[in-house]
């Protein structure tokens, strides 16, 4: 059964490779909705993996009541001592952000300021591939500049560069699972601090961490109330939520593409529907001369179908690798109100896209493969 | 030349055309033994390819009985019809009809794809069969790349590279020069001498009738006596 279906899966591909012209049309088409297709579900993915709240998430982020920007969040450092007072914390982390553009961007440059003996414990899963780490702990305006950063302004260990009107010496370029990570630039909180405008003393935001996620909205209530009569409110969140409330505007451009998304998907099918219909069109009396040798309407329906499938999944193959390719190359960070958003290429969204080409293949191909199948055979011969 | 292998009775075809009903073909008793080459000649219209269409299984009658290689398939389904055709007839069209993306050896290997035998084997009949009619040598060339004459061969080896017993021609020389024509129908005459063959072909050429064991005529739709003939003609 297999042995016979490959043999026409096999029949199926010699129609199209014998056909190249069309053929490579139709893939053309296919490819380039599920480009589209594949990046606007990367944004869709990359978002969801920083804004949905997980059960092992147990990160807090505290940060100055009714401010978005970093440049506006200013909170006293020495509420650290406070926070690290409250029952269920863990760890606290300030942290000084300053970007050159706090509007939505796709051009924008992040500085973390955090102290040199915590950035271990902030960002444990960063690897430095790049210089090195002890240069940056030694240097006052190093900077361990995130890999995607790094490509995009061409920066290697050694040199200096300027962004947001702060100037550091790259001391080494970092790796990280986090895609977030890979577009920032990691420096002394100290420097940071004065190289701002704000001084020494002031940071953007604490980063809290609790002993278990059970934890989190006691802990943030507790660190709000602390600061409710203060000059410097604090509105405390999880890492996520916080995310998805300062990028809220990311959040519905974002969410809108997703509608640019189904549309290609659609335009897919339409354009796989149509070559198939085409092909079966110009090919009544050959499928007639088949079931007159002996093939029953389910092989002619199941050559069809196969034409269409591997249209589909050939031209999502090029597609998606494209949008791969082009994302990791051009490596896409969306900014907004200091937060970022990296667009990386993820395993998920490449599986899902070839799934999803087999399912399209196989819809835009079922009725056409009806119509042949189905055709009366003297007919189709005297056609 | 023993038994009947195509037995028809009564056989009629009727469609419909707008408010019309037409008949091609009424009142067809007809017996064609294994073995047997014949030739149905008749003027455009008569109802020859109609016949023939109904004896190999492409098109079923609205009335009558009919047998072909030992089964009455007017009572098969689709499918099942579609089987027993891939193992007992071999249709030869009058224009060759080759798939033009797949060369001569693609072509003739179509019928046996369904079957379960191992690629070897396949291989070996598909060019057994090629050899037997003189095409080894054009095996993988496409159906563009060569004469009216060498398609019709292919068409004939694409016919009979599964082993049917019946063969069925639909003016198989109709569109070749009298040489290639001849050519065509020395193979004809040939399969059917020496690989017991039954064919029944269906032709306007009184030259190509000749190689035929038996020639009927029809008009109208209908079987001519032979008394019938000489007058109709």
């Amino acid at each position: 059964m297999l042995a016979k279906a490959m043999r026409l899966v096999a029949l199926a591909v010699k129609q199209l490779v014998r056909h190249p012209v069309r053929t490579i049309l139709t893939l053309f088409g296919v490819a380039s909705g599920m480009f589209l297709f594949t990046t606007v579900q990367t944004m869709q993915t990359s978002l969801d993996k920083v804004t949905q709240q997980r059960a092992a998430d147990t990160t807090l982020v505290v940060y100055r009541e009714n401010r978005f920007c970093p440049e506006t969040s200013r909170l006293p450092e020495y509420y650290l001592n406070e926070i690290r007072a409250i029952d269920g914390v863990r760890e606290v982390i300030p942290i000084k952000i300053t970007v050159n553009n706090c509007g939505a961007s796709l051009d924008v440059i992040t500085f973390r300021g955090v102290p040199s003996e915590r950035l271990a414990r902030y960002a444990p899963e960063i690897g430095v591939i790049d210089g090195s780490y002890e240069d940056w702990e030694n240097r006052d305006d190093g900077a361990l500049v995130g890999k995607l950063l790094a490509q995009k302004r061409g920066l290697a260990p050694g040199d200096a560069f300027e962004a947001a009107g702060v100037r550091v010496t790259v001391s080494g370029i970092i790796d990280s699972p986090l895609p977030q990570d890979n577009s920032v630039a990691y420096v002394h909180l100290p420097f940071l601090q004065q190289a701002s405008r704000h001084g020494l003393g002031v940071v953007t935001q604490f980063n809290v961490r609790v002993e278990t996620s059970d934890d989190l909205k006691r802990v943030a209530l507790a660190i709000d109330e602390r600061f409710r009569s203060e000059g410097e409110p604090t509105t405390t969140q999880p890492e996520k939520a916080f995310f998805a409330r300062a990028a809220g505007e990311l959040l519905s451009l974002i969410g809108f593409t997703r509608w640019i998304g189904y549309g290609a998907v659609l335009a897919v099918v339409g354009l796989i529907a149509n070559a198939v219909l085409l092909v079966v069109r110009g090919r009544v009396r050959e499928n007639a001369i088949l079931q007159t040798i002996g093939f029953p309407g389910g092989a002619i329906g199941f050559v069809v179908v196969a034409e269409g499938t591997v249209l589909a999944f050939a031209g999502t193959l090029v597609g998606v690798g494209l949008a791969m390719a082009f994302l990791s190359w051009r490596g896409l960070t969306f900014g907004n109100e200091g937060q970022t958003l990296a667009l990386a290429p993820q395993a998920s969204v490449l599986f899902s896209g070839m799934l999803l080409s087999l399912v399209l293949g196989l819809i835009a191909s079922l009725g056409p493969a009806w119509v042949a199948m189905r055709r009366p055979i003297v007919d189709s011969l005297r056609s | 030349m023993n038994e009947s292998l195509i037995h028809c009775r009564k056989l009629a075809k009727h469609y419909r055309k707008g408010a019309q009903t037409v008949t091609p073909l009424r009142d067809i008793d007809l017996d064609v033994a294994t073995g047997e080459f014949l030739a149905l000649m008749g003027p455009s219209g008569s109802g020859k390819t109609t016949l023939l269409n109904l004896v190999a299984g492409i098109d079923s009658p609205s009335e009558g009985t009919l047998r072909v290689c030992g089964e009455d398939i007017t009572q098969l389904s689709r499918n099942r019809l579609a089987r027993w055709r891939a193992h007992h007839v071999g249709y030869i069209f009058q224009l060759y009809h080759l798939v033009p993306v797949l060369t001569a050896f693609e072509n003739v290997e179509l019928p046996l794809l369904l079957d379960d035998m191992p690629r070897r084997v396949r291989r070996e009949q598909v060019e057994a069969t090629l050899a037997q009619v003189g095409l080894e040598d054009r095996m993988h060339h496409y159906p563009r790349e060569l004469s009216g004459g060498q398609e019709q061969r292919v068409a004939i080896a694409r016919a009979l590279v599964a082993s049917p017993e019946l063969l069925v021609a639909d003016e198989p020389t109709g569109d070749l020069d009298r040489e290639a024509g001849r050519a065509i129908l020395n193979l004809l005459e040939e399969l059917c001498t020496e690989h017991g063959k039954t064919i029944v072909m269906v032709t306007h050429d009184p030259h190509a009738a000749e190689s035929a064991h038996k020639v009927l005529h029809l008009e109208k739709g209908q079987l001519l006596k032979p008394e019938e003939v000489n007058h109709a003609g």
